[in-house]
């Protein structure tokens, strides 16, 4: 099984769980005004404006996106004409074997752009989010997959405010359970195992 | 957070100042004035137009190889074997000297043909605008409804277009239409005539005057009604709330775009199809629809950036413009698909009386104009607009607009001169001159109108929705 890095096991948060998407919203933008740090949110669809209440940039994949396209026209044209005009020249139509039946080779170009593309913004975007396949993931609260959105705060990092401010400033947003040292627990395990593991190891 | 939400859209009027009806007004004037010096020149060297050009001779070579080559196939589906007239060598491959009485084309060839292609370019913008209305009503769209009046505004050229539309096709369908010169001739409905032309009987239930005189003034008849309705129910929207006016106006739009999908590729054929009248091709009203889309989506950016730059639409933010801007990128993509369906066919196929409209196009003066044409509305666009800081800068918009407006420009040309006037004409006072006075005709109807209702459709359901628009990231 592969550890996913983001999460690491012996980390401890500062949770907020919310089952409202504008609560959390509001929330991170209050925790942002008064300098906290967030470590992530974790919601189970996307939240609109979030990424710019994080304060995360745009993502530069497009470009990844773009680039794709371009190897997919480039292999298109190669293909095609490496196969109609240099390997095996066919009479088709009546029409010349040189590059002046451009026009036959846009429809494998167009293809191959859009399948280039596709394949590589998936392959790209996988690698980018860090979903390999067969991982396991890291949660915080079982229902961050579900209905409930959490604003994890990681303990480690210093903050100017205190753990317990940090806590009833959560509350005062509407979380409608606080947790001042939380731990991850793999999803691998059920409730039961992860619960034994935590009171084997201590 | 940063989002703040509008809950209220606060009401402004554009003012339509004596500055800009100046400008509007001394454009016609000016392009008028062109127009007019630019005619009389071409009048006094028609003769020599088009002739002392060495690529010229070339051109009329190849039309002839063309005939010769296209001759058997082309002429075995007449009916009468007439050999063709041998002064047919000035205007480039059509087959159209199958009939007997064959007009060269003169000089108001070219004066008829350019007030044709710039009174229908401009046309096109208030279609798209009407068509826009319609389709935001139908598909429940809220986003643009911000941008609502600039559409009406522009709708609004629709009257005074569609009248110089059909004015000038009356005034110059004997001039253009070769089938009209046919059906006026001897031969016409006679099977033993020497210039019986088999094609051109064919399609005479289309082609005939009531299809002028009638079914055009019928169809534009019904939009304009139509439009000034919508128009009527959104002005009335401003004085009462409720939903009333904005279900009417969805089943008129659900009634105009039936409607308009029959009678759009009806007039496209009838208008301009028409002019290569042995020619036809059945992507040819999608072809006209797409310029007609894209180039009125680009007319809109040009006023809402022209709106913005004087201080108006503040509450139209850049997502709107955005989204904007990303349909004008979706237009000329749909426009390359559409023109690269009605090529691959005919390029791969290969048939005579199919390729002779390309073979038109692609030899003497206009192959340079064929590849710049693709260029402008295809090529250039595609990259620049593709990302996304190019949407959201108002000199990217306005260029990519510009270069969309001249590359369609171009476009109509292609449609129309070849099949009209021939290797005689070219681009010059004349040409450049009548699109300025149109111009200053759409300008000053179209601010016109839009000093004439409230900025924004205040009443409108979706109205915040367009406000608080987000594109997202």
């Amino acid at each position: 099984m592969i550890d996913k890095s983001i999460l690491l096991d012996d980390k401890k948060f500062t949770v907020g769980i919310f089952d409202d998407s504008d609560k959390l919203l509001h929330a991170v933008g209050t925790l942002k005004k008064k300098g906290v740090k967030i470590f992530d949110c974790y919601t189970p669809f996307p939240v609109h404006h979030l990424d710019k209440a994080l304060g995360y940039e745009r993502t530069n994949i497009t470009i990844g996106a773009f680039l794709c396209g371009m190897l997919g026209s480039l292999t298109g044209f190669t293909l095609a004409y490496s196969m109609n005009v240099v390997d095996w020249p066919m009479i088709i139509g009546g029409k010349p074997q040189d590059i002046s039946v451009f026009t036959s080779f846009i429809p494998v170009i167009f293809e191959l752009t859009i399948l280039f593309t596709a394949f590589g913004m998936v392959i790209l975007f996988f690698a980018r989010s860090r979903m390999i396949h067969g991982i396991k993931e890291d949660l915080l609260s079982r229902r961050q997959t579900d209905d409930h959105m959490v604003i994890a705060i990681d303990n480690a990092e210093s903050q100017d405010l205190s753990n317990s401010e940090i806590q009833s400033l959560l509350t005062s947003e509407g979380a409608i359970e606080v947790d001042g040292a939380r731990e991850s627990f793999n999803t691998s395990l059920t409730d039961e195992e992860n619960l034994v593991q935590k009171l084997m190891t201590q | 957070m940063g989002h703040h939400i509008i809950k209220e859209v606060s009401q402004e009027k554009f003012v339509f100042t004596g500055r800009a009806k100046m400008v509007a007004i001394g454009l016609f004037l000016i392009g008028a004035i062109l127009a007019g010096v630019g005619a009389m020149d071409v009048k006094n060297n028609w003769d020599s137009i088009g002739q002392h050009a060495t690529e010229d001779v070339h051109t009329e070579e190849a039309a002839e190889a063309h005939e010769d080559a296209g001759h058997n196939d082309h002429h075995a589906t007449l009916a009468d074997a007439n050999p063709h007239a041998e002064d047919g060598h000035t205007e480039t491959a059509h087959g159209e000297e199958a009939h007997g009485d064959h007009h060269a084309p003169t000089w108001m060839n070219r004066v008829w043909a350019n007030l044709l292609m710039n009174s229908y370019y401009f046309w096109l913008f208030s279609v798209a605008a009407i068509f826009f209305i319609a389709v935001n009503y139908v598909a429940n769209a809220g986003w643009a409804v911000m941008l609502k009046r600039v559409m009406e505004a522009q709708s609004a050229y629709l009257l005074i277009g569609s009248i110089l539309l059909v004015g000038i096709i009356l005034g110059a369908k004997d001039t253009l239409y070769h089938w009209v010169q046919y059906f006026h001739s001897a031969a016409a409905g006679d099977e033993s005539a020497a210039g019986y032309d088999a094609i051109l009987e064919s399609k005479a239930w289309l082609l005939n005057n009531t299809s002028i005189f009638f079914f055009i003034p019928f169809v534009l008849i019904v939009w304009i009604l139509i439009r000034m309705k919508l128009r009527r129910n959104s002005v009335a929207e401003d004085e009462n709330k409720g939903l009333s006016m904005f279900k009417n106006s969805t089943r008129w739009s659900a009634g105009f775009i039936f409607f308009f999908a029959f009678s759009f590729s009806a007039l496209s054929w009838l208008i301009i199809m028409s002019i290569d009248a042995h020619w036809y091709s059945t992507m040819f009203s999608v072809y006209n629809f797409a310029i007609s889309f894209v180039t009125g989506l680009s007319v809109m950016m040009v006023i809402v950036q022209y709106l913005k730059a004087k201080g108006y639409m503040e509450m139209v933010s850049d997502e709107v413009v955005h989204d904007l801007g990303k349909f004008m990128f979706a237009f000329c993509i749909f426009w390359g698909y559409i023109f690269l369906s009605q090529w691959l066919l005919i390029w791969y196929t290969n048939l005579p009386e199919e390729t002779v409209y390309f073979a038109a196009r692609l030899e003497g003066g206009y192959k340079t104009l064929f590849a710049v044409n693709i260029f402008m509305c295809f090529l250039a666009p595609f990259l620049v607009l593709m990302m996304r800081n190019a949407k959201r800068s108002p000199k990217v918009l306005l260029t990519a607009a510009a270069v969309i407006l001249i590359g369609h420009w171009v476009d109509t040309y292609l449609l129309i001169m070849p099949g009209t006037v021939g290797d005689k004409a070219g681009i010059g006072m004349l040409e450049i001159g009548t699109t300025m006075a149109f111009a200053g005709i759409f300008i000053y109807v179209v601010l016109n109108s839009l000093s004439k209702a409230n900025m924004y459709p205040i009443n409108h359901p979706y109205v915040l929705e367009s406000a608080n628009h987000d594109v997202g990231p």
